[in-house]
């Protein structure tokens, strides 16, 4: 038995000795290192440290965070310097576990002492009735930035059961509930490799059916992509499916989208709704394009059983021609090399579209804030949170995904009273891995960026600063910095610097006006039924879609209808309208 | 007579006291498994009422029996069940019936003379057993996709001319999935009959060398009977654990087109329950799989003491 | 050649060296080699393929054309993982469990197996099967996590162990194979007046070596695997295991490759540097590469025990 033991002891040793020097290697010290990072911070000695006496380092709840720790970088120390706190960030998209770590934590009492969260399905509602938020009524008019939201504020007494004031929605916005809250692109549209376009003399392009001609000319002129693959018109994945297959959102291209809704297509302004089983639902179209294309040879095979990593490099590579989301072919193929020589995803000039879109909302969307019931300093919090609502948190905090400017100085200032990039700015924000000046702190711009992921404010909302949104891809300044060969041929037939621009112009919008409603839960067993019904609705879409001739496609569809009718699809359905009600009449009143 | 008497009591005394003493020794040990396997079944409370987290128990309503019945609301609901029941009864009966397997592979793999060679084999067939399903299903898609490896291979070579959908059609499912769980389970599983093997009493295998027996001889006469303990043990704890496939195989695997075979109990449940977060349901769904569990586990001891004189456990 | 054969491959417990061969054991010899060689090339070759692609250039590695032999070859993937912070701290917590966690769990094991078997124990047969049904059921995840709170075992790094220590499955092993040695062994020493004790860790402990290596391999690699406790249990960086740390490390992949979904307004470039660098299919290899060369370093230290019969005849004699 000793010598079993020392046996382990020895191999484990060993292992642990040829291992270590790699794992010691190089530590970034600056990520690594909060201690290192305040005590090169206190020793500046700011403001932060003299209002706050001690340190504090606070764990904030993040559902939409996709990084755990503790924040680090510039962010971490304009944190620091502000209110002498450390973020340490507890994110479940990288725990893992679905909503393990939320039960978890709540049954525990604590889930944090900042805690951001989405409201539907009456998720705000309980986690205030658990107890697990502390009540802000009282406080909150004390804060400025906060009570420049009044309809926010509004909304979210209208979500708990006792008329309180838990949290702050994210995403408040000053604009008028028509403009859209979209930046340079919309969220959706027909997206296609300009350079091949022009190739084939750009044709006009006036309804799907046209598409698919054009995109099958484009195969036929390249049918091999840049490594040598062979091309395709689409390539699907069935990671994001959910309620119905995601691919085939066609509806969207036509100001219809399942907004809150669960199997209910309902219109920008709420009136209109189409059940997707619905032979003449625009999802049931989508579907009979897809298979239409697919029988043209268009529809990359692999797309029955590959992921969102795999269908992501075969649009690096250009194997594909169109994109339903301009972030997936531009975010792809779009890289700086490529615009220069003209080739890139751009927006497809199509008639009759009317592309759904949301637009800004006055009492900002679900995704709250709160403080803890349990936190320490609840009031030092509350300035943190007042912050980020100030234009200056709204520049530093929101880069992440929103692309907002970043803190006045480091990355854009002020000359000849416009607001234009620095320097550091034009190369951090196109993703360029340098150092941050060092009275901004240690590591890279991109390692510094807020990881809260928290939009209080809509971007796209002027910033009193600089009277220019807060997105700095908006300014005219960047648009006409990064006008590359690829930008100048899409400006010149289109008429219009951006997709927005243009399609605000064309009146291809369809802008559901933001609105304060989120619906509330509907019950376990609609649920149960949904999760049902949207198994059924996604298998069947796939099979649809690859049906080897159109007797089985149709027979495929009856297969649908029936099983679902079967599983009690109506009782969603109808649950489904009375939230399509709400939603019109909210967006009624939001328009007004 | 009253001192054989006495001594009788004294040594039926002592024997009480031993086996007391013997059971004082486990305690600790039942104890924690009882603080950590018995005491929080009070949880089986929570499939009884509407339980939605964060809420505390005391604030959601009760429901009695709802979760149980739920999967049998209605009648294409109960279709549904019996499909996923099929499936799942189809792979545990095929992993069953293959059960043989990690026994055949150590009892072949101890034919192996050279040394190396056995360690090495021994070491590299556990290797798939570390590879989590998620890139197992890489691999796999790397080679047998439509574009795959395999589907290029062939149709360069001529042998076929459209390629065959390995991962994206219903054909041949449940045999793909058994594959694909013996290649990631036999070597890992053969540890056990590995070691149980070096237990067996070598006097044993040269009494009947003496006897005449040769390679088969032996491994019939001695080496299986050997294993057989082992082997019953295992494939009754695998009756038991009839209803539970796992979840990670399955779920990287399916995609709309094999769904009819390849959902089972496992993933019907994580696609109806806990996707929507309804603790409450796959409480109640665990429950009746536990209860189904001990009563399967219950049956097959019952039947090995019929059949073979002794029970397993 | 022949030296280093006859070195090898001699098969150390047959004491004749000398073995007449016939046409029949020639032919199964070589249909059993073949079948075990072609059995084990199949299993090699997924990790192999897991190799290659984490040291080839990530953009070849996602379209699949990686598939035989690296090409372009970088080591951006390894660099990248050896940069995380915390690695070192987990590192050491990993090892710590496994040892720590594997010693208390073979030793419950190898105890309570062996309890298991005397016959005169009180109740024996409840007890086991007290023990033995615990494997099929389970509680549920918010029971289980508000007893360890309550036990003052949430950031504790005790919660990695105590929950772990009496494996029922390592009890069925070890009393399975005690009841297959000799009875004759323990009734000696106890004639010999040895008590329970004494014939537990004097008798039966060095016969069942082959046993009690198979319970510490299954023990340690469950140990040095698991992360689902960190998950539920621990928010504390300093008590993450190493697995936690890279099962972190691919969902931030994840979640950043998620993040581009929902925001539309981002600049070409810059969301192309955020995923292009590494994927999650590529760290997820990575990862998986990295984790299993421990094991396979240390798994055959516990092979030698693997040895036919040596133990009973040593102790018999």
């Amino acid at each position: 038995m000793k010598k079993f033991n020392k046996q382990i002891l020895i191999g484990l040793l060993a292992a642990l000795c040829t291992l270590s020097p790699l794992a010691g290697c190089k530590n970034s010290s600056a990520v690594s290192n909060p201690a290192a990072q305040t005590a090169a911070s206190d020793s500046t000695g700011t403001s932060g440290s003299s209002k706050y006496k001690d340190t504090i380092q606070i764990d904030v709840f993040d559902t939409q965070a996709n990084y755990q720790g503790v924040q680090s970088g510039w962010f971490g120390k304009i944190v620091k310097d502000k209110f002498n706190m450390r973020l340490n960030i507890i994110a479940p998209n990288v725990a893992g576990g679905g909503d393990n770590l939320f039960n978890t934590r709540s049954a525990a009492g604590n889930l944090g002492d900042i805690i951001m969260t989405g409201s539907e399905n009456g998720r705000l509602l309980n986690t205030a009735k658990a107890g697990l938020l502390l009540d802000l009524t009282d406080k909150i008019k004390n804060y400025k930035n906060l009570s420049a939201y009044p309809k926010a504020l509004e909304m979210v007494k209208s979500l708990v059961s006792d008329g309180k004031i838990y949290a702050i929605p994210s995403k408040v916005s000053k604009q008028s509930a028509t403009t859209s809250s979209d930046c340079n692109d919309p969220t959706y549209g027909p997206y296609i490799r300009w350079d091949c376009y022009t190739a084939i003399g750009s044709p006009e392009i006036n309804s799907m059916d046209d598409m698919l001609n054009v995109l099958k000319a484009m195969q036929q002129k390249f049918p091999k992509s840049d490594s040598g693959k062979k091309t395709y018109g689409f390539s699907f994945f069935k990671d994001w499916d959910g309620n119905i297959m995601n691919n085939a959102q066609m509806s969207n291209l036509y100001g219809y989208d399942l907004n809150g809704t669960r199997f209910l297509l309902v219109s920008s302004d709420g009136k209109s709704r189409q059940s997707v089983i619905d032979e003449n639902s625009y999802y049931i179209t989508s579907l009979k394009y897809m298979f239409k294309a697919n029988q043209m040879g268009l529809v990359d095979p692999d797309s029955t059983t590959q992921n969102y990593d795999t269908m992501f490099a075969k649009y690096q590579d250009g194997q594909i021609f169109y994109s339903l989301w301009p972030w997936l072919g531009q975010g792809a193929y779009n890289t700086t090399e490529h615009k220069k020589a003209g080739k890139g995803f751009m927006f497809a000039p199509f008639k009759n579209l009317k592309i759904y879109s949301n637009g800004c909302s006055q009492s900002g969307n679900g995704y709250v804030i709160a403080v803890g019931s349990k936190a320490k300093d609840p009031d030092r919090i509350l300035d943190f949170i007042d912050w980020l609502y100030s234009p200056e948190g709204v520049e530093s905090s929101c880069t992440q995904t929103t692309g907002s400017c970043g803190p006045k100085g480091l990355t854009w200032e002020m000359k000849d009273g416009k607001a234009v990039l620095t320097d550091f700015g034009k190369k951090a924000l196109s993703g360029a891995a340098i150092d941050v000046p060092s009275k901004w702190g240690t590591g890279t711009w991109k390692d510094g960026i807020s990881a809260l992921n928290y939009t209080a404010v809509l971007t796209t909302d002027t910033d009193p600063n600089t009277n220019l949104p807060y997105n700095y891809t908006m300014w005219d300044s960047y648009l006409a910095d990064n006008n590359t060969m690829l930008d100048a041929s899409w400006q010149k037939k289109m008429g219009a610097k951006t997709t927005m621009e243009y399609l605000k112009k064309n009146n291809m919008l369809s802008i559901a006006p933001g609105n304060s409603y989120i619906p509330k839960a509907s019950g376990t067993e609609v649920d149960t039924i949904c999760n049902q019904c949207k198994a059924v609705i996604v298998q069947d879409s796939w099979k649809m879609v690859f049906a080897k001739n159109q007797s089985e496609f149709n027979s495929l569809l009856k297969h649908m209808q029936t099983t679902v009718k079967g599983l009690g699809y109506d009782k969603v359905i109808a649950s489904d309208q009375k939230i399509a009600d709400n939603l019109q009449a909210a967006r009624e009143a939001a328009s007004k | 007579m009253q001192h054989h008497s006495a001594s009788k009591g004294k040594a039926v005394k002592k024997n009480k006291w031993i086996s007391y003493k013997m059971f004082l020794l486990i305690l600790p040990f039942l104890i924690l498994l009882f603080i950590f396997s018995y005491l929080p079944l009070y949880g089986w409370t929570y499939a009884f009422f509407d339980y939605t987290p964060p809420l505390k128990l005391s604030q959601c309503p009760y429901v009695g029996w709802k979760w149980f019945k739920f999967l049998f609301l209605n009648k294409t609901q109960v279709m549904e069940f019996l499909k996923v029941m099929r499936n799942t009864f189809a792979m545990s009966g095929l992993g069953i019936l293959t059960s043989p397997l990690p026994m055949l592979f150590a009892i072949f793999l101890n034919e192996i003379h050279c040394r190396w060679l056995k360690k090495s084999v021994q070491t590299l067939t556990t290797l798939p057993n570390f590879i989590s399903w998620v890139l197992v299903y890489s691999v796999a898609f790397s080679l047998f996709s439509s574009s795959g490896m395999v589907n290029t291979v062939g149709q360069s070579m001529g042998l076929i001319s459209q390629p065959i959908h390995f991962l994206d059609s219903d054909n041949h499912t449940w045999l793909s999935m058994l594959l694909w769980g013996l290649w990631k389970g036999l070597g890992w599983g053969a540890i056990m009959y590995l070691a149980s093997l070096a237990g067996i009493d070598q006097e044993l295998y040269e009494a009947a060398k003496v006897d005449g027996a040769g390679r088969f001889g032996l491994i019939w006469h001695i080496t299986i009977p050997g294993l057989l303990p082992t082997y019953f043990v295992l494939l009754m704890l695998s009756v038991a654990g009839f209803l539970s496939n796992g979840l990670d195989q399955y779920y990287v695997f399916h995609n709309s087109f094999n769904m009819e075979h390849i959902q089972v109990l496992d993933l019907y449940v994580y696609n109806l329950g806990l996707g929507n977060g309804n603790y409450a349901l796959s409480t109640a769904l665990s429950m009746m799989k536990s209860v189904v569990s001990v009563v399967l586990l219950v049956t097959v001891n019952a039947i090995s003491k019929i059949t073979r004189g002794e029970s397993i456990v | 050649m022949a030296s280093f054969v006859k070195k090898n491959c001699a098969d150390v417990a047959s004491p004749k060296a000398k073995k007449r061969y016939t046409a029949g054991d020639v032919t199964f010899n070589i249909i059993n080699y073949t079948v075990f060689i072609i059995i084990t090339i199949l299993c090699v070759y997924p990790f192999y393929y897991l190799f290659i692609n984490t040291i080839s250039s990530n953009q070849l590695s996602a379209n699949g054309s990686i598939n035989w032999f690296p090409q372009q070859i970088q080591w951006s993937n390894y660099t990248a993982v050896f940069q995380l912070s915390g690695l070192r701290d987990s590192f050491i917590i990993s090892i710590l469990r496994t040892v720590i966690g594997t010693v208390c769990t073979v030793f419950a094991s190898a105890f309570l197996g062996f309890m298991f078997t005397q016959e005169k124990m009180w109740k024996r047969k409840f007890w086991y099967r007290f023990v033995i049904i615990t494997m099929y059921f389970n509680a549920g995840l918010i029971p289980c996590f508000i007893i360890n709170y309550n036990l003052g075992l949430t950031n504790n790094f005790w919660v990695y162990i105590l929950p772990a220590v009496v494996q029922p499955f390592n009890i069925i092993l070890v009393k399975t194979y005690i009841e297959s040695t000799p009875k004759s062994l323990q009734e000696a020493a106890a004639i010999d007046g040895a008590g329970v004790l004494k014939i537990f860790a004097k008798v039966v402990l060095p016969i069942s070596t082959p046993i009690l290596a198979t319970i510490a391999i299954f023990s340690a690699v469950g140990q040095w695997n698991s992360f689902q406790d960190t998950l539920i249990y621990v928010t504390d960086p300093h008590l993450y295991s190493l697995q936690y740390l890279l099962y972190n490390y691919i969902n931030q992949a994840n979640s950043l490759a998620m993040l581009i979904k929902s925001n539309p307004g981002l600049s070409g470039n810059s969301i192309a540097n955020l995923a292009s660098q590494q994927t999650p299919t590529s760290i997820r290899m990575t990862v998986s590469v990295i984790v299993i060369i421990p094991i396979l370093l240390v798994y055959p230290f516990f092979q030698r025990y693997f040895v036919k019969g040596i133990m009973i005849g040593a102790v018999k004699g």
